[in-house]
């Protein structure tokens, strides 16, 4: 590994020379400071150096501070082609499609929800079906499923799942133009029958927290976010639906990158030129799965919403439950952006990385527009998670993008075997965390030590200025799949 | 010869399968997999599904045939207890086309009675291999997770 080719530019960034490995068309950017550098895994490196050697890639191909090792890219990879001469990879996506995370807001504080705490998160967990080989409450038709490929979260919201205002509160409106159903597999329809209005499994989450600690007063006034005022976080994607699509499309894209004759240093980074019939399509597909994302957190929100309403018997005003924003943190878009003051339409590919649009930005309802981009980061289910905002110097360094999590530290063994004799679910309890988790050993792989501090990470993006820190959630109830 | 063992990367999971064959080989990937999904001691032999892929690597035809698996995992619930390739084209590299036949038998997986593991969403061709070392087949594939 030639590590002599890493160049620390600041603070918050280090630069790997594009004379680090043949084909490298420009440089790459990690942002990490000296403590997270030593944490990076040559093989991520190796990753971001990979995706710099594909055709129309513009600026630098960048990774996050949490990145850490993907197929083909590294988690927590930005990368945006020329709309010309560049490229799209599902690579570039990942297999959870829009997997990302929304934020709901309360009037509840935290001295009201604790004394039924348990009771909450019990009954949370029994109305909301998560784990592996669980399956979703909504049996969908062949008809229903296609109006969700086109409709995104405006189709949960038709059938009575949430209110219209919480469209203007998900980026691109929970709903992404141009997904063609017809361009879906068997297979994939097969796979997202029984999922929509499924949380899933891994790090996927639904978490009742507390604000914590306020760091921009103005900001978490606007977003309506008050000190120890209870939260809910939901972090999942397009589930068995969206796998599938990937799974279908790297096939497509492995035989398109042979017709097209672009050299790959990994199978996982096939890909095709933007202008393609292989690259329209992987994109109509991309965003009907993009699509059952949204429709998917959009259900889970709403049942989450009448479990408050229940537990406290209070009405939707009284509980003041919104939807502060939705975040995709695994898709491709096309978006403006200005290079070296030129402003081009670029594919921007975000594979566990956040968009984080300035104050102003067109994409923004009209609410956030003074303020920037809500950006929702979730931490670990023992530490905590953030609230920040895009900013103007994300759009200039960064096409629009910030980190999306804390990353993972160990592997999944090292983290069962730190847990061995431990009851984690106890030592979260002590902690005053109510945590509900259906796999056997999920709360052991997920256990905070197996993941990267998340303060580190977000002070990383914040001191670096591609998004600024609003407020710290704290945890109180978790449930995992 | 051990059917075949975890390998522990960060962040997914892996494993390498071990055959006397490449079909043992290819037989073994896919238990090994059912394993991480669910405790296999518990699954009954209680219906059969027949699978047929054909694919021009056998890489390519590797990764198939586990996505195949977790397709009819993840749409169906099945999980297989007894796999068998009845016919196959897998040796040697010069062929144009790869293929098998498979037939397995096992169970719907019922959160109730089964225990849950870990959700696979794809096998990758990330640091895949398959080679045959000293009259071993091994092969090493890694599941996003």
């Amino acid at each position: 590994m030639t590590l002599a080719k890493l160049k620390r530019i600041d603070q918050a960034r280090i630069e790997i020379s594009p004379d680090y490995k043949e084909g490298m068309r420009v440089k790459g950017i990690i942002y990490v400071d000296e403590l997270l550098e030593k944490e990076l895994e040559p093989q991520a490196i190796d990753q971001v150096a990979n995706v710099a050697t594909l055709p129309g890639i513009v600026g630098a191909s960048m990774a996050m501070p949490d990145i850490h090792t993907g197929y083909g890219f590294a988690i927590g990879g930005v990368a945006a082609f020329d709309l010309k001469e560049g490229i799209v990879s599902p690579g570039g996506v990942g297999y959870d499609i829009n997997c990302g995370v929304r934020l709901l807001r309360s009037n509840l504080t935290r001295q009201e929800v604790l004394p039924k705490l348990e009771n909450l998160v019990n009954l949370l967990y029994s109305e909301i079906p998560a784990g592996v080989g669980s399956k979703g409450k909504i049996r969908l038709s062949p008809e229903d499923q296609k109006r969700i490929l086109v409709r995104g979260a405006r189709w949960a919201v038709e059938q009575g799942f949430g209110d219209a205002e919480d469209l203007q509160k998900i980026e691109s409106g929970g709903c992404m133009e141009g997904a063609d159903p017809s361009l879906i597999s068997n297979k994939a329809y097969e796979r997202g029958r029984a999922q929509q209005g499924t949380l899933g499994s891994g790090n996927h989450f639904l978490e009742i927290q507390y604000v914590d600690e306020i760091f921009d007063e103005r900001a978490a006034n606007i977003l309506g976010l008050f000190k120890d005022h209870i939260t809910l976080m939901i972090h999942t994607g397009s589930r068995g639906f969206g796998h599938q699509v990937c799974t279908d499309f790297l096939q497509v894209m492995e035989r398109a990158a042979q017709k097209y004759r672009i050299p790959l240093y990994d199978k996982e980074l096939a890909c095709a030129p933007y202008d393609s019939p292989d690259a329209r399509d992987y994109l109509a597909a991309m965003k009907a799965a993009a699509n059952y994302a949204w429709a998917n957190r959009q259900c889970i929100m709403h049942w989450a919403r009448e479990v408050f309403m229940k537990q406290f018997g209070l009405p939707p005003g009284k509980l003041g439950m919104n939807l502060i924003y939705d975040v995709a943190h695994n898709i491709a878009k096309i978006e403006e952006h200005e290079i070296n003051g030129i402003r081009r339409k670029l594919i921007v590919h975000r594979k566990g990385a956040t968009r984080a649009f300035p104050p102003g930005h067109p994409e923004l309802p009209d609410v956030y527009k003074p303020l920037g981009q809500p950006v929702l980061i979730p931490g670990d289910m023992g530490r905590s998670s953030f609230v920040l905002l895009g900013t103007q110097k994300a759009m200039e360094e960064t096409f629009g993008s910030t980190c999306h999590g804390a990353g993972r530290l160990m592997s999944r063994h090292q983290a069962i075997r730190r847990a061995k004799g431990r009851s984690i679910r106890r030592e979260m309890e002590d902690k005053g965390i109510i945590v509900r988790s259906a796999g056997r050993d999920t709360l052991a792989e997920e256990m905070s030590d197996a993941y990267k501090d998340i303060s580190n990470v977000v002070e990383v993006v914040h001191r670096a200025g591609i998004s600024t820190k609003v407020v710290r959630l704290k945890p109180l109830g978790v449930i995992k799949g | 010869m051990k059917p075949f063992e975890i390998l522990d990367i960060s962040g997914d999971i892996g494993l390498r399968s071990f055959g006397k064959t490449v079909q043992e080989a290819f037989v073994n990937a896919a238990i090994g997999m059912y394993s991480l999904i669910t405790d296999t001691g518990k699954i009954e032999e209680k219906k059969s599904i027949d699978v047929s892929l054909e694919n021009d690597s056998l890489d390519s035809l590797l990764v198939a045939w586990l996505n195949e698996l977790v397709f009819h995992f993840d749409a169906y619930g099945f999980i297989g207890q007894k796999i068998s390739i009845t016919e196959s084209d897998l040796e040697p590299a010069t062929l144009k086309s790869y293929r098998l036949n498979a037939v397995l038998s096992g169970e719907e997986f019922d959160p109730d009675r089964h225990e849950s593991r870990l959700l696979i969403k794809a096998a990758t061709y990330h640091r895949l291999r398959i080679a045959k070392v000293n009259e071993i087949w091994k092969i090493e594939v890694i599941f996003d997770i």
